[in-house]
């Protein structure tokens, strides 16, 4: 899993974002260390950003070692030209096609050899292809999570992990949640938690599944009333708490040089109401998704140094979101910062 | 591991903790409060679409001390001393000034149904049919010029309703249950207002009947509602059965008096056909050669009830007397100042314009600007402890002048026709979306000017306040891209005006 993060949220309509993935995996260098960490591949999380991402970066698959810095630039792009209106699928001539970029740096420093931190900052831009509403741009959330490894164990032909994360997340700029699809996200505090669990064959080959719990706070929108199933008094908005949940196959090919990954997501949101028909949506939306990507992550050497991703997505069923689909690259780097 | 164990532990309850969200306000928090005047001259006040303040007549009282009446003391402590927890929080909620939850539930009708018909397959735009109310897209579509005239015609029935109740209370002056049995608690301030008949009663059976017709849809709802709210009255400890019985025969009566008044006053031609909106388009161009178009896709080919300033006002003499001198001409150099205005806007708009713009919006899905305006009233009636006749006062004078102010702004939109800034402006893009009717003048200058006017009136030590959102709401517009300057001036200009109106009534009614 990756890691995930914000996922989605607020726009849901929008939504959007994810590709992001940031996923803090780290990588490589940990061939050198030959041990335990080898391929661990877990997962991280990258708050922040829209998204849950995944596919996991830089870093893949392990923890980053004690002193190690990952450094990783990700872009996604994500369009939709129609959108789940509660479960309904509308067509908005209006909106035209839907785009929504991210710029995401983050990241990635092993505080010891089982514990990472992962800090993020995303630039989000949004725009529609039709209509006359403006699109917006602008530093979305900065993100601060918190990666452990608690279980190693090697069972048959392969190795058994599991990692948890705790990531926190907060608006890093005034923008407002309360314009959707185009605001920049769902402008509420998260907290998240998760459980990876992954087994890797020595072969190569692995299975990674991840379960999280996003708890979402209060954004705060310009106007002091609203619907949602009833009438609100307050400028006041509660952002639905999500469950996250992701299944991934992958492997490593080409002497670890090269990982490959595919994977089934879904998320859910456990409250909100129904975008109304043919209105806009807002931050008090449930908003659900499945969606399958794929993700690919090449290292030029085994040990560190740089790195390429690229990403795709797709969501196949939604609620009160974009149907997006979109792809996402970028570059990672790895060194040791301290001995 | 076991020290890393200790931070999950303490981030996990750190989740725990932000998970006890607090409540949000879905309604008014407001209780029952001892009003500052009683207004027992109230029954000789002026009625506004009745002629005698006992047109609707009632039986004459029980006796005090008659064994009928003494049943319905027994009757009423019974249910008091037998009241559910759910009868306790409906006397809660209703209080003894329950026009304000009424009017909240009007509002949040309004909301409810305030949703623009989405287009068929074929491009073309489905409109509500109110023979046929649950059809896509359901009746009514609650815009703002219906919202307004819902209010105006809800309000006015509770304010004839509630002059007729004072009549007949200080006629009868029966001692309300409370006075008569000291066994009977009031749930409430004791204010010693008489209760023959229930001016609770007179409300909920005059709202019910009103919205009922308003949102016909809503017909269970509302019904429920109202049955909740008489129980509660003698629960409450406020009144006997017959004060109930006979406050309903008001509510009932008033009601169909003002529907009568709107069933007749041209709202059903409002939204016309295309060829009656072609014909208004083309007086126009022929008039002014300028025109709006709907700029959605696919397009509108029919505005927002193009006949809305054909409805009969309510003290208005008629709408050309308010009418604005026309727009500046698109190109002119007055218009070029106006667009370069709203370019400017929009390359950069402080956080606070922006705040001003979304705080007014009051768009689709929003009890918009009249029930914007309604809840300020609600607010201040409480905030002054005013008795429910005074307030049903406020709140028909304030929705009469909304409504005609909306209505006069209607005629002038269709009358200039004036084209949007996205269409006036290539390439010009909004925060807000831009509405289905034409430009001048600006609806929330109008409205907002209106109800200001009236609020000022009646609240002056705060008509400052007032006068000052009533300027934001028009600056809102401008702010979000989808009113020029002009339209805001010209529309507060008119709403003012046609407060003026009813205020000028109000001053002769007899109650100040």
């Amino acid at each position: 899993m990756g890691s995930t993060f914000r996922d989605v949220a607020p726009t849901q309509v929008e939504i959007l974002d994810w590709t992001c993935v940031f996923s803090f995996l780290f990588t490589s260098h940990l061939f050198a260390m030959k041990n335990y960490f080898r391929f661990l591949g877990l997962l991280g999380a990258s708050l922040g950003t829209i998204t849950i991402a995944q596919a996991q970066t830089p870093l893949d698959g392990l923890m980053m070692p004690k002193g190690e810095i990952c450094i990783a630039l990700q872009y996604d792009q994500v369009t939709w030209d129609r959108y789940w209106e509660g479960s309904t699928i509308r067509v908005n001539q209006n909106i035209g096609t839907f785009t929504r970029q991210t710029d995401m740096p983050m990241i990635v420093g092993g505080i010891t050899d089982k514990v990472n931190v992962i800090l993020s900052l995303p630039y989000v831009k949004t725009g529609a292809s039709a209509g006359q509403m403006a699109g917006v741009q602008g530093i979305q959330d900065f993100g601060i999570s918190v990666k452990a490894l608690l279980l190693e164990k090697s069972i048959g032909k392969g190795k058994l992990t599991g990692f948890s994360n705790l990531s926190f997340s907060t608006p890093a700029s005034n923008y407002l949640s309360d314009y959707m699809p185009f605001s920049l996200g769902f402008g509420a505090k998260e907290l998240g938690i998760r459980a990876i669990g992954k087994y890797e064959l020595d072969k190569g080959a692995y299975l990674r599944v991840s379960y999280s719990f996003l708890n979402r706070g209060i954004t705060e929108a310009e106007r002091d009333f609203y619907y949602a199933d009833g009438s609100f008094y307050t400028s006041k908005m509660d952002v639905p708490n999500a469950l996250l949940g992701q299944v991934t196959v992958g492997s490593w090919m080409m002497k670890k040089k090269l990982r490959v990954e595919a994977s089934l997501t879904t998320f859910q949101s456990t409250s909100g109401d129904d975008i109304q028909v043919y209105s806009m949506p807002q931050p008090t939306n449930k908003v659900d998704f499945d969606r399958i990507e794929g993700f690919a992550q090449y290292y030029f050497r085994t040990n560190g140094g740089l790195g390429l991703i690229a990403s795709y997505q797709q969501a196949i069923s939604g609620r009160n979101m974009g149907q997006f689909s979109g792809y996402g690259f970028g570059l990672t780097y790895q060194f040791k910062a301290l001995q | 591991m076991k020290k890393y164990n200790y931070i999950f532990l303490a981030l996990f309850l750190l989740i725990g903790m932000t998970s006890c969200m607090e409540d949000l306000p879905t309604k008014y928090d407001y209780t029952g409060y001892q009003f500052a005047n009683l207004d027992a001259n109230a029954g000789q006040w002026k009625l506004l679409l009745h002629t005698s303040n006992e047109q609707i007549s009632i039986p004459n009282p029980a006796a005090a001390g008659s064994a009928e009446l003494l049943k319905e003391l027994a009757d009423a402590k019974e249910k008091q001393s037998k009241a559910t927890s759910a009868q306790r929080e409906a006397v809660a909620y209703w209080t003894n000034n329950p026009l304000l939850r009424w009017n909240e539930i009007a509002l949040e009708l309004a909301t409810k149904y305030n949703l623009i018909p989405a287009p068929n397959p074929d491009g073309s735009y489905p409109v509500p049919d109110p023979a046929n109310p649950s059809k896509y897209p359901k009746f009514p579509y609650s815009h703002p010029p219906y919202t307004s005239r819902m209010l105006a015609h809800l309000s006015v029935a509770q304010y004839d309703g509630l002059i007729m109740a004072w009549q007949y209370k200080y006629k009868f002056k029966r001692q309300a249950p409370y006075q008569m049995d000291p066994q009977i608690k009031s749930s409430y301030e004791k204010n010693g207002l008489f209760s023959y008949p229930s001016d609770g009663a007179v409300i909920a059976i005059a709202s019910r009947d009103v919205l009922t017709a308003m949102f016909p849809l809503e017909k269970d709802f509302l019904a429920q509602k109202a049955q909740e709210h008489l129980e509660s009255l003698v629960v409450a400890g406020i009144n006997v059965s017959s004060d109930v019985d006979a406050g309903q025969l008001i509510g009932a009566g008033v009601a169909k008096t003002v529907l009568a008044r709107a069933a007749t006053d041209g709202m059903k031609n409002a939204q016309t056909t295309r060829v009656k909106s072609d014909s208004i388009k083309n007086a126009a161009k022929d008039r002014f050669g300028w025109v709006w178009e709907n700029q959605e896709t696919p397009q509108r080919m029919v505005g927002l009830v193009p006949l809305f300033g054909k409805v009969r006002t309510w003290n208005v003499p008629n709408v050309e007397a308010i009418r604005p001198g026309p727009p500046p001409a698109p190109n002119s150099p007055e218009f070029q100042k106006a667009a370069a205005e709203l370019k400017a806007y929009a390359d950069k708009l402080t956080t606070n314009q922006r705040r001003i713009a979304n705080f007014w919006n009051d768009g689709l899905n929003t009890y918009t600007p009249p029930g914007h305006w309604n809840r300020f009233a609600k607010e201040e009636v409480v905030a002054n402890k005013l008795s429910p006749v005074r307030t049903a006062r406020v709140f028909a004078y304030l929705n009469m002048a909304i409504a005609d102010a909306g209505i006069a702004c209607w005629d002038a939109k269709y009358y200039y026709h004036y084209p949007r800034p996205i269409q006036t402006i290539s390439g010009f893009k909004t925060i807000l979306g831009t509405p289905n009717f034409p430009a001048y003048t600006s609806g929330h200058a109008s409205f907002s000017g209106a109800a200001a006017e009236v609020m000022a009136h009646f609240f002056p030590a705060n008509a400052a306040q007032f006068r000052t959102w009533a300027e934001e709401a028009s600056m809102s517009r401008i702010y979000g891209g989808i009113h020029y300057s002009f339209d805001a001036t010209a529309g507060l200009t008119q709403g003012r005006q046609a407060a003026a109106f009813s205020i000028a009534k109000a001053k002769l009614d007899g109650a100040d």
